[in-house]
């Protein structure tokens, strides 16, 4: 009686199986080529030492991470097939999958886990250090066993083991030298669905297909070619022309996605970037004046139109931002948008009463103040907004002089020296609030000298002790409820302006598919991607 | 002076240039009353086509075209004129200089103009603005620094030309200084190759500038043509007139200065003043 229903479930479940295998199997075809456009080409293939954005479109198809994850950014298997984590979420066992070999051949084992963690991603990885930075010790009992021992609960590792953010290195190659100096930086050699074949330096870089891949049958393509083409109209006709197949990351400018995605032939997705959740901010330095004081800070944030800059600026590719935690967040809990809201009709009268009230009143020309405002020097969009935020503080009488300088110049003024009074940024969330938020809120990420942290000055010792609590919450409802709190405080404190949640756009011939088939987009491993040819 | 005017406008491309040339002194010179206000504001919708609500349309913020055109006007001629001034003033000085003296201190000069010569002048001039960052002076210093070894070198060659020359050997004779003498007798005779270098030499620092703002070089907070193309390069298949316009305006500026250098050059050369 209590039986009947589950094997009725698995006679069903094996029907289903037979029946949709041969159709599965027909669909994902074996073998074509796939031609993706990396923007700008990557200074190197050594994803354990540089996070820069184009490395992880490559060095992903070679080495890979213990976990996968799915649209709601839960984790899935990887390299571990499983893994449980103890109750008091200090210790961590992964069981490997089996029958993993490296490209030259050497099986892939704990050691291997064990070794590039503590050895290589704790010590030369940019961010490695503070995701394993309560790892107290790793232990591997068995080949295809490894146990994470740690210092307090790390929630936010379990969101950074993937093969962008973690990836798993061959030990036997590695052990005994200089990492940083690795020859196998450029040639690299990983467990990957792609074997590395070529990079000819100012064109493009090739991988093959892995016969011998732990994913039986899998990859689907022979081959990936990332082709590097500097200049953004030649990129935009070599899809248009079928050349290309694939750009993401802005490789298409924003401009440009519209006519394509017209197309028949072109499909364009926002997919595929939930673990990189950038925000487009303007950052105050709370030091000086006028943003010393909360009321200029907040009528900027009033004075600045989302709807237009998303419309004009990046052509629509983009939500209104509501605070510190980007909405891609909104699946774990993590994000609220019952906070402070400054994107509203009437903004730029309730900015100009601030403005009065903070005792900046308007001269006989109108101007309150003259500010000197830093463009992020990334390119075209980057200046365009510059130039709307002039514009938007003229209209509250905040007389804004722009400033364009190269990019080590313009960081080394915002996080070293920090002699701005007001600049346009863009930071990523990343795959986790600890990871990509933190830094930014911290009083103790007020860090002279190192990039992408607090540079505001601003902090709050509420808000610093609920991300100190946040940061060891197992219990992800109590997590949830601590981040709500810490928006609402942030927001308040307006220590930046939060314009927009930025869009990027992957566009890709519809000749090829299961592309974008993780958040991680063009940061998976395209194990999955067939052409239908 | 008087035949010097008739000579000019006796010439045709010489009148062809100066017209239009007027032209475009008299829209630079009216852009505040014409266009008031920043030409980087907001008018209406982005993306407004020409010779509608707007004479040139409207630009992907909702900037009015024609307002840029008027205001970049000022900031090409005003680069273009300064930075000419600055690289004909030290051209002339150290081109004499060296002509005039000869020896040790012409050698030392000309080393120094041919390294300079050497480096390809745009990539130069690019490297001076990145390093200074990109503002009307560093755009002025970059083209003046590329600009001044022409001028030195034509100096030089007409210096050492007149140096010998007896009514200069005269002047020594009588006793006058050095500085009278290059001043006063030898300069004012090599004066027409340098009008007519300058003239044109405005014509390249009106293209460089335009060339650097295109590149994102150009001073952020002041308008001007190479700066509307750059900005509206992304859309010239959706947009034709954001490059078209101020691409229009470059070509005629720069073609009315080197008619008019030409023209200059026709009624200054005594050797074609006959024909």
């Amino acid at each position: 009686m209590l039986r009947a229903p589950a094997v009725r479930v698995a006679v069903l479940a094996a029907l289903t199986g037979v029946l949709c295998l041969p159709m599965t199997a027909a669909a994902q075809k074996r073998g074509g080529t796939l031609v993706v456009l990396v923007q700008p080409e990557p200074p190197t293939l050594a994803s354990y030492i540089s996070t820069s954005g184009p490395i992880g479109q490559v060095a992903t198809k070679v080495y890979e991470g213990l976990l996968e994850y799915d649209f709601n950014l839960k984790p899935i298997p990887g390299l571990a097939e499983s893994w449980k984590i103890g109750a008091d979420g200090k210790t961590i066992t992964f069981v490997l999958q089996k029958g993993v070999r490296f490209h030259d051949g050497k099986p892939f084992t704990s050691a291997d886990v064990k070794f590039s963690v503590l050895d290589v991603l704790r010590k030369v990885h940019p961010r490695g250090a503070a995701t394993f930075r309560e790892v107290t010790e790793i232990e591997t009992p068995d080949e295809h066993t490894v146990v994470f021992k740690l210092a307090t609960p790390a929630p936010y590792m379990m969101m950074a083991l993937s093969g962008y953010e973690s990836p798993m290195l061959p030990k036997h190659l590695f052990e005994g030298t200089d990492v940083k100096a690795s020859k196998y930086a450029n040639s690299p050699i990983g467990t990957g669905p792609f074997k590395f074949v070529e990079w000819q330096r100012g064109q493009f870089m090739r991988f093959d297909r892995n016969p011998d891949y732990w994913r039986k049958g899998r990859p689907y393509l022979d081959r990936i070619v990332a082709r590097f083409i500097a200049d953004s109209a030649t990129r935009t006709a070599a899809i248009e022309k079928g050349e290309a197949h694939m750009g993401g990351f802005a490789a298409i400018p924003w401009s440009d996605v519209k006519t394509l995605a017209k197309l028949p032939q072109f499909e364009a997705t926002t997919k595929g970037y939930e673990m990189s959740s950038p925000i487009v901010q303007l950052d105050f330095n709370t030091r000086r004046p006028p943003f010393d004081n909360l009321k200029s800070r907040q009528a900027v944030a009033y004075a600045v139109n989302r709807k237009f800059v998303i419309d004009n600026v990046w052509f629509g590719w983009g939500k209104p931002a509501t605070g510190p935690i980007s909405s891609n967040f909104a699946p774990l809990g993590f994000y609220t948008n019952e906070v402070k809201s400054y994107n509203v009709p009437n903004g730029i009268e309730i900015a100009n009463k601030l403005l009065d009230e903070a005792g900046l009143k308007r001269g006989a020309d109108g101007v309150r103040a003259e500010i000197v405002h830093d463009l992020t020097p990334y390119g075209e969009e980057w200046q365009r907004y510059g130039e709307y935020v002039q514009q938007a503080l003229a209209e509250i009488g905040i007389k804004a002089t722009l400033r364009y300088e190269d990019v080590p110049t313009w960081l080394k003024r915002l996080y070293t020296d920090y002699d701005f009074q007001l600049s346009s940024n863009w930071i990523q969330g990343l795959a986790d609030p600890v990871i990509g938020v933190h830094r930014l809120y911290h009083g103790k990420q007020i860090r002279p000298g190192t990039v992408f942290v607090n540079e505001t000055g601003w902090s709050s010792p509420k808000a610093d002790e609920l991300m100190d609590q946040a940061t060891v919450e197992v219990n992800p409802k109590k997590r949830a409820a601590l981040y709500k709190e810490f928006q609402k405080i942030v927001v308040d404190g307006s220590p930046l302006v939060w314009v927009h949640e930025l869009q990027f756009v992957t566009v890709y011939n519809k000749q090829f598919k299961d592309l974008i088939v993780s958040p991680l987009g063009l940061y998976a491993s395209f194990d999955r991607a067939y052409s239908d040819k | 002076m008087p035949g010097f005017w008739r000579r000019l406008l006796g010439n045709r491309s010489a009148i062809i240039g100066l017209v239009i040339l007027a032209v475009v002194v008299v829209v630079a010179a009216s852009a505040p009353v014409l266009f008031p206000g920043s030409p980087f504001r907001r008018v209406d919708r982005p993306f407004q086509p020409p010779f509608g609500a707007h004479l040139f349309g409207t630009d992907v913020l909702g900037r009015n075209v024609a307002a840029g055109i008027a205001h970049g006007a000022r900031t090409s001629l005003m680069i273009g004129i300064l930075a000419t001034t600055v690289a004909v003033l030290v051209g002339t000085v150290i081109g004499a200089a060296a002509g005039y003296y000869g020896g040790r201190l012409d050698d030392l000069l000309m080393r120094t103009t041919e390294f300079f010569q050497t480096i390809p002048t745009f990539l130069f001039a690019i490297i001076l603005v990145a390093i200074l960052a990109p503002s009307i002076r560093s755009i002025v210093i970059a083209i003046a620094v590329v600009s001044w070894p022409a001028v030195a070198r034509l100096v030089r060659g007409e210096f050492l030309a007149l140096r010998h020359r007896e009514f200069v050997h005269a002047c020594i004779c009588l006793g006058m200084s050095d500085r009278r003498v290059i001043f006063r007798h030898v300069l004012p005779n090599c004066l027409s190759p340098i009008i007519v270098t300058g003239s044109l030499t405005v014509a390249t620092a009106i293209l460089i500038e335009s060339a650097l703002s295109f590149l994102g070089l150009g001073d952020p907070n002041v308008m001007s043509w190479g700066f509307m193309i750059g900005a509206g390069r992304t859309f010239l298949r959706t947009a034709w007139w954001l490059c078209t316009i101020p691409g229009m305006a470059i070509l005629l500026t720069v073609l009315a200065i080197n008619l008019l250098g030409e023209g200059l050059n026709d009624t200054l050369n005594p050797r074609l003043r006959n024909s």
